[in-house]
């Protein structure tokens, strides 16, 4: 018997080297970038989108000859190292992370979208050095949990906090924080729908949100935002498990509370549900606004004509044609040549992230980390497919530690009957730096629109 | 078990083998030097002693469905209290961070058997609630711990911070010196299961509680005690596990209370062979590898590219073909060879001259 | 708080607990009959809601006739499942019935990823957006159909059980099967016929939960979990608890949901189930349990 154990083990073990073995074939030779795409691809609707985005984005650095370095004296090509988080849990997000960063695999890596598994496989970045532009997890401890950020008003004791200083100056965040948005919906709320529906009494606010990582940020977001300035709004809230699939109760509750308007936290899958669960089985007729990165095809096809006169808020509308910037326009139109579909908001920021590490690469002139790192930190670029405060691409180095200051704005769904679809119009606000003409219709409250009361 | 006995199972054969392994894969990493298989190599062997603890509870005619609210529990447990002991530690020494030593060590060592006791304690509980159910009933209920101990830890986020979750300190440094220490916890781990399991009387009761209740009832075993007890063991082992595994990710949230980390050990086990104590090894070995292999970006590039076609609806073939994979390898299982893996080895050996003598045996079973 | 909300709550607790009721009495035949419990059961509703949503989409089917097609083509799936797993290991021990139900789960939930994508669908019905207007409560009409079309089933079911002379085998064969196999019925064949009812009453499910909720490949976990506590709640094997549970818990899930909050329903229906069990450890109905 035992020594059919031994031999058992023996066997195990020569077969799990066997396969090390043939993981340790070199697989190149030639000089080329490695980028590593950290993406839920085949858990999560969006990974797709942002998968072939980063193709795109690859395809088309290449096709251009690939990325200058200086201490080759050469161009090299990217080569795209997909790493599928599959559902983005930190148990199955940080592990293939782990695996191609501590196999000295990757130069750099691109992407991230949930915000739980995103915390979770940064800290494999920020303890090997590697640069990391995440494009998704808005969730602001992303990159304020370190000092930079101040602990992310943390204490520096707290298990949150990330003490890890040159570790967290690796990480950059190229997507809308949590507090972006939070502030834009509070600011819409005050500016635009008060004087309309409560002029001389408090907004009613709900927020119902999931309970993970994403919907925590969310809600503490848009209570600092009314808190911070100051704001005539009453929040009410609400939390959810992110694993319901029915809403009417907590919807249910929301109503007792009469409110003006309603924003929801989840992601394009769920959000459609919730409003018609709303608006049809509970009868809440009201404005739902759902956040960012619902901008994307499977909420406008999941929603339909329920999603009329709704609200979307938004950091990129890549379905706009002709669109508010031009560089939108085309990358609508190579997106859908290359690939017959739509392109969602996910993807759109991921293939910005391609360019930032192209030109931080070229300035470096090397691969060496802790180089490309300044090179990223001194990034000036002009905005490309988000729009951002000063309309340049710049990551801050003040408390927004090394965040994008992207610009968040308002658009009005509207349904279209005859060509049977949702189409996004810009509400708010007016003007955004370097487009003229931003907003492109006034916000009108939907026809059976009910205010609320205390 | 006294101690004449113990110093026999010292020199016996199955002690030998035991250590021979352990001190084969302690060194292996040595001589391949590849990041990959290190990664690989630390899952399987934290897995191992997951899927053990789970193996010793079934062994016991108890099949849980919850096994993850240990495993997270003994891993918060450890990254708390190891997170809050390292700061203070370094606060009273004037520095920024516990510095990489024999203290950071011994103390992921006391954080990792304090997260197993935690666990432990909680698994009395639940055991209490849980020694007069059977079959569906047990396998609900504990699935229905790991519902309500996820809400309640995010329900109570200001302490755990379950929500947004939060990387443990680093208290032994990644690659080589943490795969020692998984290793040789996994060595003491497995070692005293294997002993608790052959050679004490309480995996005979774990075993006749297991054939058959009422019968063991009836000879005089307190089957609500055995229970108990095989309860707490492999809890205990559980979260000294998910000690592991979190300060190996480098991070814990409450997604570790999720259903697929209730599951593999399950799989493993049974993929493995149920009752044995290679068994679970072996089953992580498979599970870990088949799902690690077919995701690393070269294999499911070449899947991609081999059967995308096929599937527009999906970016990456690889993870879904691996879960299919490892479904029909347990279905298989179960019906063909439901002793699991080891049993090929048994069939391999009974053409040999043993085969008179197993025969009975397994006649018995 | 308005007594409107709670009585609307109840209401939703109900809705819900209809789909499952009928998920949960699929589970419950199975049981009685085979003393065998599916846990891959609500990976059965899933392939019948991606199975409606296909038929819809592609002939352009009514989504409620559609489900009438889909019903006979899961419960052919069923007798697949039922021939080449779960027979081969009746009478071994009850944990293999576990671990062949996860085994199915990993292979249906992930065959249907890779078949249907990862983007989370909806069927729609002809009566889409439509809602009856009561004063206090407005509810859609796909809601109301939904329960006419459950207790439709269920009475179907009913008359099936008792009127049929399969229907008596089956009940013969849930009371004693080597009895009944003396008395000339043939128990294979029975327990063909009871998975392939099982499977199309978890088809229908599955439809009228595509037409009112969105899905994707991961629906079918949760509802197999809470028919199951429904089940057990109600006592295996008996059918009217399966409905007393099944509303039992949508309504204790639900007013959870009111008063604690979202993330509370689940756990609190758990605490529920625990309680039984450790109570009465065969649930409330429970007599025939194991």
């Amino acid at each position: 018997m035992q020594k059919k154990l031994l031999a058992i083990v023996v066997v195990l073990i020569i077969a799990v080297s066997a396969v090390a073995a043939w993981q340790l074939v070199p697989q190149t030779s030639a000089r080329e970038i490695r980028i590593g795409l950290v993406a839920p691809i085949s858990g999560q609707p969006l990974g797709q989108d942002m998968s072939r985005a980063a193709q795109l984005a690859v395809d088309e650095i290449n096709a251009a000859g690939g990325i200058y370095v200086a201490a080759w004296g050469a161009y090299a090509p990217i080569k795209l190292i997909s790493i599928d988080t599959v559902d983005d849990s930190p148990g199955n997000a940080v592990t293939p992370v782990k695996r191609e960063v501590e196999s000295g695999n990757v130069d750099l890596l691109i992407g991230g979208y949930g915000s739980a598994g995103t915390l979770a496989n940064e800290v494999i970045a920020i303890d090997n050095k590697v640069p990391y532009i995440i494009t998704g997890a808005s969730n602001a401890l992303v990159t304020r949990r370190g000092p930079q950020g101040n602990y992310g008003g943390l204490s520096s004791t707290d298990s949150q906090a990330i003490t890890d200083a040159d570790g967290m100056s690796y990480i950059f965040h190229y997507c809308t924080v949590t507090y972006d948005y939070g502030k834009t919906v509070v600011d819409f709320c005050n500016e635009v729908m008060k004087p309309m529906v409560a002029p001389d009494r408090d907004f009613r606010l709900a927020i119902l949100y999931r309970n993970d990582a994403f919907g925590t940020g969310v809600e503490k977001a848009t209570k600092y935002w009314i808190e911070t300035e100051n704001l005539p709004i009453m929040l009410i809230e609400r939390a959810y498990d992110p694993k319901a699939t029915t809403y009417q109760t907590d919807i249910t509750a929301i109503a007792d509370n009469n409110p003006d308007a309603v924003l929801i936290v989840d992601n394009p899958d769920k959000t459609p549900t919730i409003i018609k669960q709303g608006l049809n089985d509970v009868g809440l007729k009201t404005v739902y606004f759902a956040v960012e990165n619902n901008q994307d095809p499977t909420f406008y096809s999941l929603l339909g004509s329920t999603g009329d006169k709704q609200m979307l808020e938004a950091k990129s509308d890549p379905f706009q044609n002709p669109s508010y910037l031009p560089a939108i326009q085309t990358y609508l139109m190579n997106f859908t040549e290359a690939y017959d579909v739509m392109p969602g908001v996910n993807g759109a920021v991921t293939y910005d992230a391609f360019f930032i590490a192209k030109d931080a690469i070229e300035r470096a002139g090397t691969l060496d980390k802790a180089a490309v790192r300044d090179a990223l930190e001194a990034t000036n670029l002009p905005q490309s497919l988000l729009i951002t405060k000063t309309g340049r691409i710049q990551f801050d180095t003040g408390i927004n530690y090394h965040e994008i200051n992207a610009l968040t704005f308002m658009e009005q769904l509207t349904w279209n009957a005859p060509m049977d679809t949702l189409r996004a119009q810009i509400v708010w606000p007016a003007t955004a730096p370097g487009i003229s003409n931003f907003k492109q219709t006034d916000f009108v409250l939907p026809d059976n629109y009910v205010a609320g009361h205390p | 078990m006294n101690t004449q006995k113990i110093s026999q199972f010292v020199r016996s054969k199955a002690f030998l083998v035991i250590v021979g392994c352990f001190a084969i894969l302690a060194l292996v990493p040595l001589f391949i030097t590849d990041n990959f298989f290190l990664t690989l190599l630390t899952l399987i062997i934290i897995f191992s002693i997951y899927a053990s603890s789970w193996n010793l509870l079934a062994s016991s005619g108890q099949g849980s469905l919850g096994h993850a609210v240990f495993l997270g529990i003994g891993g918060f447990a450890s990254a708390m209290i190891g997170g809050s002991i390292a700061t203070a530690l370094a606060a009273l020494s004037g520095l920024d961070r516990l510095p990489i030593g024999v203290a950071s060590v011994t103390l992921q060592v006391l954080v990792m058997i304090l997260g197993g006791l935690i666990s432990a304690g909680l698994g009395l509980l639940i055991g209490l609630a849980c020694v007069r159910l059977k079959a569906w009933y047990l396998a609900m209920v504990t699935f229905g711990f790991s519902v309500i101990v996820e809400s309640v830890s995010s329900q109570l986020d200001f302490l755990t911070h379950g929500i947004d979750g939060f990387a443990p300190a680093t208290l032994v440094p990644k690659g080589y010196p943490f795969y020692i220490l998984v290793t040789a916890s996994a060595f003491a781990s497995i070692l005293i299961m294997y002993l608790i399991m052959n050679k004490f009387r309480l995996g005979l009761a774990f075993r006749a509680i297991h054939g058959n209740e009422a019968e063991a009832k009836m000879i005089g075993i307190n089957t609500a005690k055995y229970k108990l007890i095989a309860f707490v063991i492999s809890t205990f082992f559980a979260g000294m596990a998910g000690s592991l595994y979190v300060y190996f990710i480098r991070y814990v949230d409450n997604s570790i209370f999720a259903p697929a980390n209730s599951f593999a050990p399950l799989i493993m086990a049974v993929i493995g062979g149920l009752g044995t104590v290679i068994g679970p090894i072996i089953g992580a070995g498979i599970l870990i590898s088949v799902q690690q292999l077919l995701a690393l970006p070269s294999v499911s590039e070449g899947l991609h590219g081999a059967l995308g076609g096929f599937f527009p609806g999906i970016a990456d073939v690889g993870p879904p073909l691996s879960l299919i994979i490892i479904g029909v390898i347990l279905v298989l299982i179960v019906i063909f060879m439901p002793k699991g893996v080891i049993s090929l080895y048994d069939k391999f050996n009974s053409s040999g001259e043993r085969e008179k003598k197993k025969a009975p045996e397994e006649k018995k079973k | 708080m308005d007594i409107s909300t709670i009585i609307l709550t109840l209401v939703w607790g109900v809705a819900i607990g209809c789909v499952y009721i009928l998920l949960a009495t699929g589970l419950n035949i199975i049981f009685g009959v085979m003393k065998l419990v599916n846990f891959a059961h609500g990976q059965l509703l899933m392939i019948g809601a991606y199975l409606t949503w296909t038929l819809t989409v592609t002939f352009g089917l009514n989504a409620y006739l559609a489900i009438v097609f889909t019903m006979p083509i899961v419960a052919v799936l069923g007798i697949a499942v039922e021939r080449l797993t779960f027979r081969r290991i009746l009478g071994t021990d009850k944990l293999n019935e576990i671990f062949i139900s996860l085994g199915l789960i990993y292979i249906f939930e992930n065959v249907a990823l890779l078949i249907w994508g990862d983007r989370s669908k909806q069927i729609i019905s002809p009566f889409n957006n439509m809602i009856l207007d009561l004063s206090s409560i407005s509810i859609t009409y796909d809601r109301v159909v939904a329960v006419v079309v459950v207790v439709l089933a269920l009475v179907a079911f009913g008359l099936l059980i008792k009127k049929t002379k399969i229907g008596l085998a089956m009940q013969a064969t849930s009371q004693k099967d080597t009895a009944a196999q003396l008395m000339g019925v043939n128990i294979e064949k029975i327990y063909m016929i009871t998975f392939a009812l099982g499977a199309a009453l978890a088809a229908c499910a599955g439809g009228l939960y595509g037409i009112i909720f969105s899905f994707n490949y991961q629906i079918g976990a949760m509802p197999t979990i809470i028919g199951f506590a429904i089940i057990i709640l109600g006592g295996l094997g008996s059918i009217k608890g399966a409905i007393v549970g099944g509303l039992l818990y949508g309504i204790a899930e639900q007013l959870a949901t009111l008063f604690l909050g979202g993330i509370w329903g689940s756990a609190v229906a758990f605490a529920l189930l625990i309680v039984v069990l450790i109570v009465r450890p065969k649930g409330i109905f429970g007599v025939k349990g194991e």
